[in-house]
């Protein structure tokens, strides 16, 4: 045996973190793999993408009711001529929150998410608790993660058990207006793109 | 008639997929953190590097890994440290399938009983009837790698129909959630046709489908326990529907 077995000795050989790092260096040593790639997707998928990608598109959405009609009717064209693509937008619809209506994206059967539009999801997006609970009590799981409706508010939710993916384009704060693009864009979170949280208002 | 499933067969059961959470009860509070970061901790920065160049490898074909992600058993799929972890046990059980690592290497590696890992725990794929799958048709080569195919014909349903999806007793891959199964719904979008997973994971053809969005009202699909004002829309595989007047 190499000294790799000396070296994990102390540690749970089940857990996760043991096994990545094995068979990380057995897939290298196989040829199966290439780290300076694995290195290269990690970097692009942690740095280059992010929720300020869906944040612009969102905020131009708010500053023009041209782009906000054409996003919502056909976001798929829209990504092209704004230059958007990559990973999991293969067909991306947007579902526009307004006065009475409120959207909500889950995927219960795994974890589907819009990669390119908003990074990678975060745990709580893919755990049991919010698979399971969203579709059957979905005020009460928003009033727990801090989101009370108004009375009288349709709740939407959005399952993406195709390969659509959902954006949601949540309301413009109040007394916003004068705010350029990249101040609107900050008050864009991942969450209210979601549809677990409001736009942050300033 | 439609039946609506009883509060047990909506319960966590296994059989039908430990994957299928929608509307399962006995879940605490969502693990809520508004700037959760990606990763947590490197080996999961790893995993997920590492599952590209493992998928060229392995499950090259729409819905294969996550095929297998359901194949896992419940200690991997829920105690192994989370989503990461599911694609760390999924690996390794698609690289021993593929034959690109010996049944136990890694367990050897690590110092385990040789034998114990997630490629031992898993579910062999399920032999699916390609007799109760729809049947396959030519569809124009798409350009570029994409699920999305254009249909000659048009769409059984339109938007507005009453639709049912009665499913759910074959064995293998599907996208149909238990919790609308047997519950009458209503067409409100068409997206794009894309080739059918429940078909491609078994390595059974493309057989292209139209995909409907189709709303369900709270109330019918949890009865007296639903909270009001709630429609949950789920995407499904026109194969999947029937018309709601038809269903018996």
């Amino acid at each position: 045996m190499s000294s790799e077995t000396d070296h994990h000795h102390q540690v749970d050989p089940r857990s996760p973190e043991v096994r990545t790092e094995a068979l990380e260096d057995l897939l290298v040593e196989k040829g199966l793999v290439d780290r300076s790639r694995v290195d290269a997707l990690i970097d692009r998928f942690e740095n280059d993408l992010g929720p300020m990608i869906g944040a612009r598109l969102v905020a131009k959405a708010w500053t023009n009711p041209d782009f906000r009609e054409r996003l919502l009717a056909d976001a798929d064209a829209v990504l092209i001529s704004e230059g958007v693509q990559g990973a999991e937008i293969e067909h991306i619809e947007v579902k526009a929150n307004e006065r009475g209506v409120h959207n909500v994206v889950v995927c219960t059967l795994c974890s589907c998410y819009p990669w390119a539009l908003l990074g990678l999801p975060p745990n709580w997006y893919k755990s049991p608790e919010y698979r399971a609970r969203i579709v059957r009590e979905p005020r009460k799981v928003l009033e727990e993660m801090g989101l009370t409706l108004e009375t009288e508010t349709e709740l939407r939710v959005w399952d993406s058990s195709s390969e659509t993916r959902f954006l949601v384009l949540p309301e413009q704060p109040e007394g916003t207006d004068d705010l350029d693009l990249e101040d609107l864009a900050r008050l864009v979170t991942r969450d209210s793109m979601i549809g677990v949280a409001k736009a942050i208002t300033p | 008639m439609v039946v609506l499933f009883t509060e047990d067969e909506s319960q966590l059961s296994g059989d039908l997929g430990i994957h299928d959470l929608g509307g399962t009860q006995g879940w605490g509070e969502v693990p809520h953190s508004p700037d959760e970061p990606a990763f947590h901790s490197d080996w999961e920065r790893r995993v997920f590097g590492l599952m590209f160049q493992v998928l060229r490898r392995t499950a090259t074909r729409p819905g294969e890994m996550r095929y297998a992600i359901e194949r896992l058993d419940r200690e991997d799929y829920f105690d192994h440290g989370g989503y990461y972890g599911r694609w760390e046990a999924v690996m390794e059980v698609l690289l021993e399938e593929y034959g690109h690592l010996a049944s136990g290497e890694l367990d050897d590696l690590v110092g385990a009983t040789k034998g114990t890992g997630p490629a031992h725990r898993a579910s062999p794929v399920g032999q699916k009837d390609p007799n109760q799958l729809p049947a396959d048709r030519t569809t124009p080569t798409p350009g570029g790698r994409t699920v999305r195919r254009d249909l000659a014909e048009p769409p059984k349903f339109a938007v507005g129909d009453s639709v049912v999806a009665l499913g759910h007793n074959e064995t293998g891959h599907t996208r149909l959630p238990k919790y609308v199964s047997g519950v009458v719904g209503t067409v409100v979008k068409i997206h794009p046709a894309e080739v059918l997973p429940d078909s491609t994971a078994h390595d059974l053809g493309e057989r292209p489908q139209h995909v409907l969005c189709v709303a369900y009202r709270a109330e019918d699909l949890w009865g007296s326990e639903a909270e009001v004002d709630v429609v949950i829309n789920v995407d499904l595989y026109e194969n999947y529907l029937t018309a709601a007047g038809e269903a018996v």
